[in-house]
């Protein structure tokens, strides 16, 4: 008897590591479609697994999407590990195409072409979406997010001191200088807490002093970030930072939050906020009566601040990406799923208005309906159409570029290495980057757009 | 004759229980042993293989040769790193023991009130690193912080100071943070130590006329010596894989002024993505322990240390 309940107690421990091991290799049932994702909020969340997951489970006869809600901040890490392990999700998370790019490479997510040609992606998708998403001409990755960097603005301020929203470079340092005259910090900038900030506005300088298509002969390796036109860009960034223009300057770059930017574009002590466009949703926290103030807040696209570049630049940026795990055996319903969530632009644009999350970059503008805020009804229609597309750090840049571009940086603006020296750094890590093949295939720009 | 049969005879059955001794004492270490080499010496011997390529996490690794160690030690980043390290290495070897030793000693002469202290300085320490460090950045920001309040009182002296975001300020500031909540679990441990030493050894030196200072000196230092020096050996492994305080109140800015090994590590491997590189600092933050260890015990075996 005592033999026995030895044999049975090795036996059920045997089942329940059997169990956790499996349990390790995916959470749900063998016919589910895993999903790991993160929200901004309770809300948000809620809203996705009704009119995504739910949503899709109820249509479909076979295939069901078992969401897992990660934190927002080591969703990409957690994604990694899993996935550079051969595990994960079955619909692979990725924060763009530069990330889905090192899956690609690495053969961990699967060519999507078939299914692009199944459900028609190519047209349900915007041209430069698409094109970022492949790699050698393969579709490896579905973006379902993006965004731009605009230039945020009170348009309460601008009136009391008579200021136009400015569009060259001319009018950007009018406004400027004004701006400081009157106290205020003319451009809001900043870091503390959020160190990779400061790429926000080094992506969106770029693409205002370099513009699109210097930037695409750069990423293409046609041209070098050495020369003239990106030093003299850098240099120019120094000095409206030395002049206190860009957050304060050195003394308070490092201290300001993306929170006391907007805090002061509702109180007037910040002139112009130059961010991107993902605080659509949130800025209303700090305008009106939500912030007991009767202030406004408005955008518009990125002044020029070059002859050589034409005003109205919008940096895209595609902030979530989706692929099939190379791993996954729902390979096909993982692919539905994919298709599901890019497939009704009613969905997409209500899903906006709900909650202000960025849609995906859907080739259907027309559907945008009147519920969805009219300053993002107006950048997710305005920024397509006008064809002056740039370039987001984040998206385009292969990773190791990305991080020096941002972290060396801080040395431009404390004054400890000069432009030539931090482009000459950027350079070279861009020329390994570019060598191993890890840098995506940007669009083409439209030139002169 | 007699006694080698005696010997013979009574050999197995001698051995025997030692060997089933010897055999439990290695069932009972067997599970540790296990879970270590899986836990430790896998992963320990994949970043050292991993050191010598340029992986990036995710795709196929290539053999570099000693490439990422040439690249490391001509690294400005990573050489002020190093540097930084050393600096809060010197930091908490004096700042935090030394309050620690003189707050335990005075403690150890309180005849009441003793445990009411002792929590005290040791709360912080009882406290999430999250938490403590929000609620510091929140201390030193220079619009809203102590300088602020105290500015507001009419005591300007550390208006406008900006610790955290001043590149000449940052590293120590944060150290002073870490210091906040580190001090306080030095001193319940030297307390303790203090509390084992003989106190018959006090009062001879009372009656021999000794003051307070040559009772800490010379009775108090020598007979907690054992926990001391396993402190100081931990500070010095601890001050190298630094990591929490620095990323939470700085991330290693502003211009890498207050970078260590361990954020530039966690940048390199996760932010770069390039984990071959990675694993070289990782390499280079393990010997650093084990150099510190290895002199350790030499000095212990050299100077007949009794710990």
């Amino acid at each position: 008897m005592h033999q026995k309940s030895k044999r049975w107690g090795a036996a059920v421990a045997l089942i329940a590591a059997g169990g956790l091991l499996a349990g390790c290799a995916s959470s749900g049932s063998s016919g589910d479609v895993t999903y790991w994702s993160a929200f901004v909020s309770k809300d948000t969340e809620r809203y996705y697994q009704e009119h995504y997951v739910d949503a899709f489970n109820e249509q479909s006869d076979d295939a069901k999407v078992k969401m897992e809600v990660k934190q927002l901040q080591n969703l990409g890490s957690l994604t990694d590990t899993a996935v550079s392990a051969g595990r994960g999700a079955d619909v692979v998370y990725s924060a763009g195409p530069s990330s889905a790019l090192g899956f690609a490479s690495a053969k961990r997510i699967d060519a999507l072409d078939d299914y692009a040609a199944e459900y028609g992606w190519a047209d349900k998708l915007q041209p430069w979406a698409y094109q970022a998403s492949q790699v050698d001409g393969t579709l490896y990755s579905v973006p379902v997010e993006y965004g731009s960097i605009v230039m945020y603005y009170n348009p309460g301020v601008f009136e009391e001191h008579g200021w136009t929203v400015p569009t060259t470079l001319a009018e950007f340092e009018k406004v400027a200088t004004e701006a400081q005259a009157a106290g205020m910090m003319p451009v809001g900038a900043g870091n503390s807490g959020y160190q990779a900030q400061s790429e926000w506005y080094l992506s969106a300088f770029l693409n205002m002093a370099v513009g699109p298509e210097k930037l695409y002969q750069a990423l293409t390796g046609e041209a070098k970030f050495t020369d003239p036109e990106f030093v003299d860009a850098i240099t120019l960034f120094q000095q409206q930072i030395d002049k206190k223009w860009w957050g304060g300057g050195k003394d308070r770059w490092f201290t300001n939050t993306d929170t006391d930017l907007f805090t002061g574009l509702a109180d007037g002590t910040v002139a112009m906020y130059i961010t991107g466009t993902w605080s659509f949703g949130d800025a209303g926290r700090y305008f009106g009566e939500a912030a007991g103030n009767d202030a406004e807040w408005d955008w518009a696209p990125l002044p020029s601040l070059s002859d050589d570049v034409a005003p109205g630049v919008y940096p895209m940026a595609i902030g979530t990406s989706l692929s099939v795990n190379s791993a996954s055996k729902q390979a096909d319903a993982a692919a539905e799923y994919i298709d599901f969530v890019i497939d009704d632009p009613a969905r997409s644009y209500d899903y906006l208005a709900a909650t202000g999350q960025n849609p995906p970059p859907l080739s259907d503008l027309a559907s945008m309906p009147d519920t969805v805020d009219e300053r993002s009804a107006r950048l997710y229609t305005e920024a397509p159409e006008s064809g002056n597309l740039g370039y987001a750090s984040w998206t385009f840049f292969p990773a190791a570029t990305d991080t020096y571009l941002w972290s060396e940086f801080d040395k431009i603006i404390t004054g400890d290495l000069t432009p030539q020296a931090y482009l000459e750094g950027l350079q070279k890590v861009f020329d390994g980057e570019l060598a191993a093949g890890k840098v995506i295939t940007p669009f083409e720009p439209v030139p002169g757009a | 004759m007699t006694s080698a049969t005696a010997r013979i005879g009574a050999g197995p059955a001698v051995r025997r229980p030692r060997r089933r001794r010897r055999l439990v004492a290695w069932l009972f270490i067997a599970p540790l042993a296990i879970v270590n080499l899986l836990v430790i010496g896998g992963p320990g011997l994949s970043s050292l293989l991993f050191s010598f390529t340029d992986w990036d996490g995710l795709g196929q690794a290539n053999f570099v040769g000693i490439d990422n160690y040439v690249e490391l030690f001509q690294s400005p980043n990573v050489l002020a790193a190093i540097w930084h390290n050393l600096l809060w290495t010197l930091f908490f070897l004096i700042v935090p023991i030394s309050m620690a030793l003189l707050g335990a000693f005075l403690l150890s002469r309180l005849r009441r009130g003793q445990v009411l202290f002792r929590t005290l300085y040791f709360i912080p320490y009882v406290l999430a690193t999250i938490v403590s460090a929000t609620v510091w950045r929140q201390i030193l920001s220079p619009d809203a912080g102590i300088g602020a309040a105290l500015a507001n009182l009419g005591f300007d002296g550390l208006a406008g100071v900006n610790f955290l975001g001043d590149p000449s300020l940052a590293l120590g500031s944060v150290a002073f943070v870490n210091n906040w909540q580190w001090w306080g679990f030095l001193l319940v441990l030297f307390l303790a130590a203090m509390q084992g030493v003989n106190p018959a050894l006090y009062e001879a030196a009372r009656l021999d006329g000794a003051n307070a200072w040559r009772e800490f000196w010379h009775i108090t230092l020598p007979g907690i010596r054992p926990t001391l020096m396993f402190l100081v050996l931990m500070t010095v492994i601890w001050s190298f894989l630094v990591f929490d305080y620095v990323y939470i109140l700085t991330q290693g800015g502003p211009a890498g002024s207050s970078d260590v090994l361990a954020t530039v590590l966690y940048r390199t491997a996760f932010s770069e993505q390039r984990a071959g590189y990675a694993s070289a600092m990782a390499m280079l933050l393990s010997s650093i322990s084990a150099v510190v260890v290895a002199g350790y015990l030499i000095l212990r075996k050299k100077l007949d240390w009794d710990v």
